[in-house]
């Protein structure tokens, strides 16, 4: 069991220890306790090393000496001897400085104490909290091993030790007692000289220990429950990863998780060791187990990380890569400049290698340097700053078919190099690195949505992080309406007659009057393009809310119910001269989105006063079709063009009274909607008549079951902090899905089923398709699906869900695990209350759904 | 506030008053017989004003009062500028009739407007008797912008073992962020516009871009016999003097309040009107963009912190795209310049991403060289400048295959003398400074 810094820096942590250690003995395991230094004493060690003058290292040795007096008080222990030793040996080294050993070896045994110290302290304490505990040195036990191009610095400050099985070591343990503690860090060479393990040397310690002993298992206790299928800060949807083998947990150490060093892993992998991550403060979490490949597991892909401040160096050449020795002579060039290569991609014509972000690279001329050597044999291109993105898992060639709609992703993106090595563990692609941030969390989506990341198997998958460790709270199954309070309703609504749409309003106006505790937006308007059915536009003009229309079909509708009072919002998009001239007769508020609407129909806009739709250059959203930010859209003025526009409106005395920018839909991360609106009003600033800004829509609804919900709360807080640096703008904001996605279903009837390839796949069909709801046909849209009349009975097969149009995409629904249906059942699309019947066609001369209004 | 006057269409700009207590100046302006606008300067923790000191404080307030109305007289540019109290004596209404028009040039140019013979201070006032020294403690005010410029100069100033202050104005938290940094101690002097001035903007003022560096010198002059100060020391380079255009005859420099005949002007009156001892100087004038980035490259403390982009980031980030917009002519100089005195990969580390492999900012980098285009109207180097760094990276193999590196090989160059794009040129001082004789030991800084 080892325990790190932080876990052994108090008396409150050291009982958290001896509680674990006494449960693991009570199983019946002798058990060897493996600690770091008390956190922050490594670091003065390391610091009194680098002091020359003798009494600030006295005074130095004296301040860690205390250190470890004050929690032995607080422990209410006296000194024990081993400790006693240790500190007086320390005092000693502190007066005697560097001259003795030499400075590298003082050094290293300077450093050791950290752990000694700790060790002997934790003896002391277990067992006089009755658990007795033999102090083991480790040096006694590892012996560093001498290994080729070892200069003495990495001989003696990242040593290695091998390990093969030592029974008599484990004999000799046996003879002496049950619980043990020695230290992380250290071991000893041939010489007899103290050696430190290096990086993440506390964690390898333990696992030397693991193999020397041929151990049931190494257990590494620290502050989070194990690996995650990405990393947390960057993706809090993250899952805990609860079985991995020591291949794919490598894998994942190594490009990017920093819960484990990976080379702690490759000791255990011989001896079949397992290793188990656990959390200290939450014992009772599974944590990441790690052993041997198991193969009763479908291929999936574990993790997805980036690392970034990666460089590429690019070599293109003609016909020159076949000569012998010439990949040789470039590869020798990187070892004079001292930069380590990662990855190699290679084709005729071009060979890119990859660069990690060392001091070398970033502080010297090395690249430089390098480049102008490479220049003289091919043309040298240096790309940086990238970043890797990498998916792992065994068996990733197998997956490539599940991955199409990652592949588009990164189709879009500039992707410098892809590489994937024989082992078949990862997949990596090297693109900018200003895109990770935003696009790890989108990917790591795709990767659940499109079967990739099957974190449907919960051998594999544990809980989010979020779930774990962010808000506390554990997601209920979603409660809705139509699952306990409108169910017989809705089944006698579809006995009379299918496919209908149901819209129940109490869900429309709860939607509403949770947006309208958002304090800092000052006006709401519904984007009514999601669903423009009267009732639902009475609902939301009786809660407050303006309407923003894009259409002069949707203006006279919203005109035709809302009282004249509501405010009105036109936004069109490549709409005709027209549809202007007549949106300027009536009382909406007009948004403009290109130079050339002032250029040639300026006068149409004379005196007016209007809002400008700009495009801040990137878009957001769940798919490519709902992005509605970046170049590769047709939404929005560029900001390079703004200048230009402010000069027409000032010729044509048009004045910008807003701005509003909308980046793309089923957004769920609240911080998205502060960059806008602080983008947004640093450009505000330059424009003096602008008094309010609309950060328009595209808040999400979770549609996967465990998927987090926009936090309100949070976004509010956002929203409050970017208001409190611009108080003198209005903000404004359009929601559309939010608010009416929830509350409308769409019913339907099975009409058969249909078993292909020996029965694997089963096809179940629907009197509807994509003629009602196009959504999942044209954004790969995921809907939750039920048989409403066997909503209690057990789920068994899976089944494609499809409809009764002559198109291979119809589709409304994929591998649904379903209970066993009849014909004439009713079936529950969820979620369809947006972009459902306003996006219907009657393609194939289908009937059109009706709509139900529930109050 | 409801006025309803068209302010272009206003006949007289006012300076109506101006007073001082506990801390906050207010400057009182009005167009015609409009509502007055009030300008509210807050200095923290100000101590109580030594009688000694009084006068020269009356008079570095009055300035303050008559180069803060730029930024209302701008809205309207009526064709007279009243001033309550009297005539200017001729040195105060030379300074301003100059900073008023050559500081607005820009403003004019883009807004279609000739000031020339319209801005005339009152003259004719009676000159005072020249200004005593005070005996201002021996220490230093440093205007900290966020930029690489002022914290050289911090550095230079560190060198020496100066004692100085880290001053700023406004509420930028990037510039917070740089002060701190510093490790100086800080002073962060608050102005509030005058609410009315919005409210002009609404109702169709003229608007563009101030002399922003003059106010902020006779608000830190305030500040200076304040607090007690003798030196102000900006770090406004050489190229801040050279103009960014010439339209109708007449030279339009974006950075006029930045250059050295203001710096001169503003000086010179200070020690007239103010006190003798109290300096006002540019640190890095002797210096090109170059030799201060060249300088700035060592300073590695300050690279996860600063930014000279000019987009205002009241909401700072953790990401460098949180400090630098890239698309901004601030940006593409800065890293252009830094370029070629810095390790490539910790250049883009810096920036978060590689402009000059970017081909959609190509017509930008070409305005910094003045290519096909005028210099952009920002604070930035001269295009002879700009041209000696690019033409350093077209010769380094790190740098010569990115998009518009490999652009200015093949199509600009070609145009260009090689002779005239050394870059060691720039590297050396010019003799023309006005920096005091306290302060010189610290250009030994730039090396």
């Amino acid at each position: 069991m080892k325990f790190g810094g932080t876990s052994v820096a108090t008396l409150p942590r050291w009982q958290n220890i001896l509680e674990l250690v006494a449960s693991r003995r009570a199983e019946g395991a002798r058990v060897l306790v493996v600690v770091s230094a008390l956190s922050g004493i490594t670091d003065a060690l390391k610091q009194m090393c680098a002091q020359e003058d003798k009494g600030k290292r006295i005074e130095a040795a004296k301040a860690i000496a205390q250190r470890h007096y004050d929690l032995l008080d607080h422990m209410q222990l006296a000194v024990p001897g081993t400790l006693a030793d240790r500190l007086a040996e320390l005092a000693q080294l502190a007066e005697d400085g560097p001259s003795l050993l030499g400075e590298l070896a003082w050094s290293a045994l300077v450093q050791a104490h950290g752990e000694l110290m700790s060790s002997a302290l934790g003896s002391a304490f277990l067992t006089h909290s009755g658990l007795p505990t033999q102090w083991v040195d480790a040096r006694d036990c590892l012996s560093a091993i001498a290994l080729p191009n070892q200069n003495e610095r990495t001989k003696l400050l990242s040593a290695m030790v091998e390990c093969k099985p030592d029974p008599a070591l484990n004999a000799r343990l046996a003879e002496w007692g049950e619980v043990f503690i020695t230290q992380g860090f250290i071991a000893r060479e041939s010489q007899g000289r103290t050696v430190l393990l290096g990086r993440g040397g506390s964690d390898t310690s333990a696992s030397y220990f693991g193999a020397l002993l041929k151990a049931q298992r190494v257990e590494i206790w620290t502050d989070v429950a194990g690996m995650f299928t990405a990393n947390p800060r960057q993706v809090p949807s993250a899952r805990l990863l609860q079985r991995l083998d020591y291949e794919e947990a490598q894998e994942i150490a190594s490009t990017g998780a920093k819960v484990l060093h990976p080379r702690c892993l490759s000791p255990l992998r011989e001896p079949r060791v397992p290793l188990l991550i656990k959390d200290t403060n939450r014992p009772e979490l599974e944590g990441t187990f790690i052993g041997p490949e198991v193969r009763e597991h479908a291929p999936s892909v574990k993790a997805i990380s980036a690392r970034k401040g990666i460089t590429l160096v690019s070599m293109e050449s003609v016909g020159m890569w076949q000569q012998v020795g010439f990949l040789a002579d470039v590869f020798a060039n990187f070892k004079q400049h001292g930069l380590s290569v990662d990855m190699i991609g290679s084709a005729e014509t071009n060979v890119t290698v990859s660069l990690d972000p060392t001091e070398n690279l970033l502080d010297s001329d090395a690249l430089a340097a390098l480049a102008s050597d490479l220049a003289k044999v091919c043309r040298v291109k240096v790309i940086a700053p990238c970043a890797a993105i990498t998916l792992v898992g065994r068996g990733m060639r197998s997956m490539l078919h599940t991955l199409s709609s990652v592949l588009a992703e990164f189709g879009q993106l500039r992707v410098h190099m892809i590489s994937q090595s024989s082992n078949n563990l990862n997949l990596t692609f090297v693109v900018d690195e200003n895109v990770v941030d935003e696009l790890l969390p989108h990917l790591h989506e795709l990767l659940i949505t499109a079967g990739a990341l099957r974190t449907d198997d919960s051998a594999l998958f544990g809980p989010s992080w979020q779930a774990l460790y962010g808000s506390g709270e554990v997601l209920p199954p979603t409660a809705s309406w139509w699952r306990d309070g409108r169910r017989a309703d809705l089944l006698k609504l579809g006995a009379e007659h299918t496919p209908r749409y149901v819209y129940h309003l109490p869900t429309v106006r709860q939607q509403a009057r949770e947006l309208k505790t958002l304090a800092a937006v000052d006006r709401l308007h519904y984007a009514v393009k999601a669903n423009t059915h009267p009732a639902i536009l009475k609902a939301l003009a009786e809660e407050g809310f303006g309407f923003e229309c894009v259409s002069p079909g949707e203006l006279k509708a919203v005109m035709a119910v809302v009282p004249e009072s509501a405010p009105l919002l036109f936004t069109p998009n490549f709409a005709p001269r027209e549809d202007y001239e007549w949106a300027l007769t009536t009382r909406a508020t007009l948004s403009l989105d290109s130079i050339y609407q002032l250029e040639h129909w300026g006068e149409v806009f004379r005196g007016r006063e209007i809002v400008l739709r700009l495009d801040l250059g990137r878009g957001l959203g769940h798919h490519e079709k709902v992005r509605t930010g970046g170049s590769g859209s047709k939404f929005g003025l560029p900001v390079e063009q703004l200048d230009a526009f402010l000069r027409l409106a000032d010729t044509h005395g048009v004045t910008v009274r807003g701005l509003h920018a909308h980046l793309g839909s089923g957004i769920l991360d609240d911080g998205h909607w502060g960059e806008v609106y602080g983008q947004l009003a640093s450009i505000a600033e330059r424009i003096g008549s602008v008094t309010f800004l609309d950060i328009g829509g595209g808040l999400g609804v979770p549609s996967h079951p465990g998927e987090a919900r926009l936090d309100i709360a949070a976004l509010d807080k956002v929203l409050r902090e970017v208001k409190a640096a611009y108080p003198h703008y209005k903000l404004w904001m359009e929601p559309g899905r939010y608010l009416v996605a929830d509350a409308g279903v769409l019913l339907t009837k099975v009409t058969q089923t249909k078993g292909k390839g020996n029965g694997t796949i089963r096809y179940l069909g629907v009197d509807t398709g994509m003629n009602s709801l196009i959504r999942p046909a044209l954004y790969e849209a995921w809907h939750e699906i039920v048989n409403l009349t066997r909503l209690d009975e057990e789920a068994t097969a899976l089944f494609q869900v499809v409809g009764p149009i002559c198109e291979s995409g119809d589709v409304l629904g994929t591998d649904r695990r379903l209970p066993e249906p009849q014909e004439g059942d009713v079936m529950l699309v969820a979620q369809a209350g947006a972009y459902g019947k306003v996006m219907s066609s009657p393609y194939n001369l289908r009937d059109e759904a009706e709509e139900i209004i529930l109050e | 506030m409801t006025t309803n006057i068209n302010p272009r269409l206003t006949q007289v700009f006012r300076f109506v008053r101006c007073s001082y207590a506990n801390g906050v100046a207010e400057l009182v302006y009005a167009f015609d017989h409009g509502e007055e606008l009030t300008e509210r300067v807050t200095f923290p923790h100000a101590p109580a004003l030594p009688a000694s000191h009084q006068a020269a404080f009356d008079e570095a307030l009055k300035l303050l009062h008559l180069i803060a109305g730029v930024s209302y007289y701008k809205a309207g540019v009526p064709p007279r500028i009243e001033v309550a109290g009297g005539r200017l004596d001729d040195a105060t209404a030379n300074l301003l009739d100059a900073l008023y028009l050559h500081g607005l040039a820009e403003f004019a140019y883009r807004n279609g407007l000739d000031l020339r013979g319209r801005i005339a201070f009152p003259r004719g006032g009676a000159a005072k008797p020249e200004a005593k020294a005070l005996k201002l403690p021996h220490r230093t005010l440093v205007p900290i912008g966020g930029g690489k410029d002022s914290l050289v100069a911090v550095e230079a100033i560190k060198s020496i073992g100066g004692e100085a202050t880290a001053v700023w104005v406004g509420n930028s938290p990037l510039i917070a962020a740089c002060a701190e940094r510093t490790g100086l101690p800080t002073l962060n002097i608050q102005r509030e516009l005058a609410p009315g001035l919005f409210e002009l903007n609404r109702l169709g003022a003229w608007n563009g871009h101030i002399p922003v560096t003059a106010v902020n010198s006779a608000i830190l002059a305030v500040a200076a016999i304040l607090y007690g100060f003798d030196s102000i020391a900006f770090a406004n380079e050489r190229s801040a003097s050279a103009a960014t255009l010439e339209y109708e005859g007449q030279l339009v420099n974006h950075q006029w309040s930045k250059g050295y005949t203001f710096e001169a002007l503003l000086g010179d009156w200070l020690h007239q009107h103010v006190a003798a001892d109290l300096d006002y100087c540019s640190l890095l004038r002797p210096y090109s963009e170059l030799a201060v980035t060249r300088t700035f490259a060592r300073l590695t403390l300050y690279f996860d912190a600063f930014s000279s982009c000019n987009r205002n980031f009241k909401i700072l980030g953790p990401k460098p795209a949180d400090r630098w917009c890239g698309q901004c002519p601030k940006c593409h100089f800065v890293f252009l310049a830094l370029a070629p005195f810095l390790a490539k990969p910790r250049l883009l580390s810096i920036f978060g991403r590689n402009l000059l492999d970017d081909e959609n900012l190509a017509a930008g980098f070409d305005a910094l060289l003045e290519y096909q285009d005028h210099k952009p109207f920002e604070c930035v180097g001269e295009g002879a400048e700009a041209r000696a760094a690019m033409y350093a990276l077209s010769q380094r193999s790190e740098w010569q295959e990115d998009a518009l590196v490999a652009r200015f090989r093949s199509e600009i160059l070609p145009q260009l003398d090689e002779k005239e794009l050394a870059i060691e040129p720039w590297l050396q001082p010019s003799p023309d400074h006005r920096i005091p004789s306290r302060l010189q030991p610290a250009l030994a800084f730039f090396g």
